[in-house]
């Protein structure tokens, strides 16, 4: 399958590791099969399902944002957090409703990168957004890199180095202006992240992309309860409009457990809105609960 | 001299602090935010490796143009909305041949502060080996670079004092109820037709009309009374990781799209050399976003042929926040893929090394000749 877009595979010392990616082409055979249903109207025969036209610029990208977005979340690891690299290949189609679903197969990298060390994981995905509504549905399986105990070591300590922060932390902003983040306050950086991921998952939609750009505010940091309960504000940048959207983000965390997130942004300025930014109720419910 | 003493009055009067010119010791800034305030007074231990506050650029061009004088000059471009000067500094050798022109600018959105340090990178490497170096050497025998480090000087200082993620203008509109004009979308080209607003809360507003703003007229007036001579047109900006041509407010491409895009990836593929960075390459509708009144799409129509966007690191992680730590790496990689573009450029208009080459092959076919001839 040719690739949908430009991004060039990236291309590391070695490929992406082969051992584990059983799975991969068995869900790929499957989710051919799927993905070769009902093409939307006006598909061209030689490749089923993808119109030029209709498909958004970098859909294939879109998806994998998502997918990673939406991975990193899950794994609710603070230490095993992993970017996009490159998509290697991917089809998508477009209903009459025009929800897009996208499956892809990306590779991804360290989020943190050790020095020299490149170790590309691969992943396969299903996407489906649903036109401009929040919360694409996901399905996603990416390559072991990291071994489970170790993945739990690693935050075990994360967790450790964290409890010991004093408080309150005197912190204005992550990273300062200058991009430095102290190595003390690193956790604090990648756990914000962690619980970001969560609301860009649900904010990204075929058209709309987000990035962590800093730590505004750290409004509550306490270790209670065992667990790190987070209240935080964060500014995403959304690549599309550029704009900064802050996010009041609350997250409680503990290694090894589910992550929660409860989480209220400021609303994306829409055509409507001419007046601006407005807090709140917008169109679309954006505190959602999952504690 | 007048020029020059006239703009240093201007100086001292909009930008009062920092210079001490009488020799008394610079006052303690009124803004400072976080950032270390280091007196420093000689260009030698200027550093290239950190963010610099405006004050500090305006005067690292003013020691330049000292230090490198006969080389390089300070020019004054126009003026901002509020009412600061913009510099570009020119570097040219003096010589009797005409010259073609190469542009840079940095800074046209604010909160990309990788791009204004690239920027002063980039006239300290030409100035520092142009003597020693005969690569950029012969590029000084038949190009004068025009360097405008910041292009939005009040966009740059507010993400100092008070904003840190500020992109726009701070130009004031809707009887000051909102602020920012996006200056690249503010050029005279398919003027607020796509992927621009009209609206002047929204980050890519795209002024009250073509070319609105008072520092997109500067840039333009100027462009626009050189382009004959000029055959580059780089604007520097964060963050993607992307060397964009010609079109973003069509998917139609530029007559010479696939020239554009073959000296694109020489120069993505010299970056990558350097530290192993990937770049992307394509016309900006095509990887990036729709964008109409771009200061790249406009130096492409009105004729000059080699028209880019460099957007620089990172791909996200920290985007307009890059770690100063960062600085030196970018820069040096992104160093390469222009001197890539300008090798490029320079072979296509100056045949004079292709001849020499012919010329000593020619030599060396009659020594052959000659030394069979002998046997």
């Amino acid at each position: 399958m040719p690739p949908r877009r430009q991004p060039q595979p990236k291309s590391g010392p070695e490929g992406p590791r082969p051992a584990v990616l059983l799975l991969a082409p068995l869900l790929l055979f499957a989710l051919q099969g799927v993905a070769a249903a009902p093409a939307a109207a006006g598909g061209r025969e030689d490749s089923p399902g993808l119109q030029d036209a209709e498909l958004p610029r970098g859909l294939l990208q879109q998806a994998a944002r998502a997918a990673l977005h939406f991975f990193n979340f899950r794994a609710g690891s603070p230490s095993a957090l992993r970017v996009l690299a490159a998509v290697l290949e991917g089809r998508a189609t477009v209903n009459p409703k025009k929800e897009c679903q996208v499956d892809l197969v990306f590779t991804t990298d360290h989020y943190n990168p050790e020095d020299g060390e490149e170790h590309l994981g691969k992943c396969s995905a299903r996407v489906f957004f649903r036109n401009q509504k929040p919360r694409p549905a996901i399905n996603v399986t990416c390559t072991r890199l990291i071994e489970k105990n170790k993945r739990q070591q690693e935050d075990y300590l994360l967790y450790k180095h964290m409890k010991q922060l004093k408080t309150p932390l005197d912190v204005v902003s992550i990273p300062d202006s200058h991009g430095h983040i102290d190595p003390s306050l690193r956790p604090i950086w990648d756990l914000a992240f962690l619980g970001s991921s969560y609301v860009m998952w649900e904010k990204t939609t075929q058209f709309l992309h987000y990035y962590m750009a800093q730590i505004s505010s750290v409004n509550q940091w306490k270790t209670n309860d065992d667990a790190i309960d987070f209240d935080y504000t964060v500014l995403l940048h959304e690549f599309s409009t550029q704009e900064i959207i802050p996010c009041r983000i609350h997250l409680v965390w503990y290694p090894g457990k589910p992550l929660k997130v409860k989480y209220h942004c400021q609303e994306l300025p829409t055509p409507e809105e001419a007046s601006g930014t407005e807090e709140g109720s917008a169109v679309v419910p954006t505190e959602l609960n999952n504690f | 001299m007048k020029p020059l003493l006239g703009t240093l009055y201007l100086l001292g009067i909009l930008v009062p602090e920092g210079l001490g010119y009488d020799g008394s010791p610079a006052q303690p800034r009124r803004e400072v935010v976080e950032e270390t305030v280091s007196p420093w007074r000689s260009l030698d231990t200027y550093s290239y490796t950190s963010y610099h506050p405006m004050e500090e650029i305006y005067q690292w061009m003013i020691q330049i143009s000292e230090k490198y004088a006969g080389v390089a000059t300070m020019h004054f471009l126009g003026m901002t909305y509020e009412t600061r000067p913009m510099y570009y500094l020119k570097i040219s050798r003096p010589s009797n041949n005409p010259k073609k022109i190469i542009w840079m600018d940095c800074g046209i959105h604010a909160r990309e502060w990788i791009a204004p340090a690239f920027c002063q990178w980039f006239v300290r490497e030409i100035l520092q080996n142009y003597e020693d170096n005969p690569r950029i050497g012969r590029f000084l025998r038949n190009l004068d670079f025009y360097v405008l480090p910041v292009l939005n000087i009040d966009g740059y200082i507010y993400t100092w004092t008070t904003d840190r993620l500020w992109r726009k203008s701070r130009s004031s509109h809707n009887n000051g109820t909102c602020f920012g004009t996006d200056l690249n979308r503010n050029f005279n080209v398919a003027w607020c037709k796509t992927g621009a607003s009209e609206n002047c809360h929204d980050l890519t507003f795209c002024g009250t009309g073509p070319v609105s703003e008072p520092e997109t007229k500067a840039v333009s007036r100027f462009v626009e009374s050189k382009k004959e001579s000029i055959v580059c047109f780089l604007t520097m900006h964060s963050y993607g990781q992307l060397i964009l041509t010609p079109y973003g407010y069509t998917k139609n491409k530029s007559s010479n799209h696939e020239e554009l895009i073959q000296v694109g990836q020489k120069a993505a593929n010299a970056l990558k050399k350097k530290h192993g960075t990937n770049y992307r390459v394509g016309s900006s509708a095509d990887i990036l976003y729709t964008t109409s009144g771009s200061s790249r799409d406009w130096a492409r129509d009105i004729g000059i042929p080699f028209s880019y966007t460099f957007e620089l690191r990172d791909n996200g992680t920290y985007g307009f926040v890059l770690p100063a730590s960062q600085i030196q790496a970018t820069c040096e990689e992104t160093m390469e893929a222009v001197l890539s573009v300008l090798d490029d450029v320079y072979e296509k208009y100056w045949d004079s090394d292709s001849a020499g080459k012919v010329t000593s092959t020619a030599v060396g076919l009659g020594l052959l000749v000659s030394f069979m001839s002998i046997l």
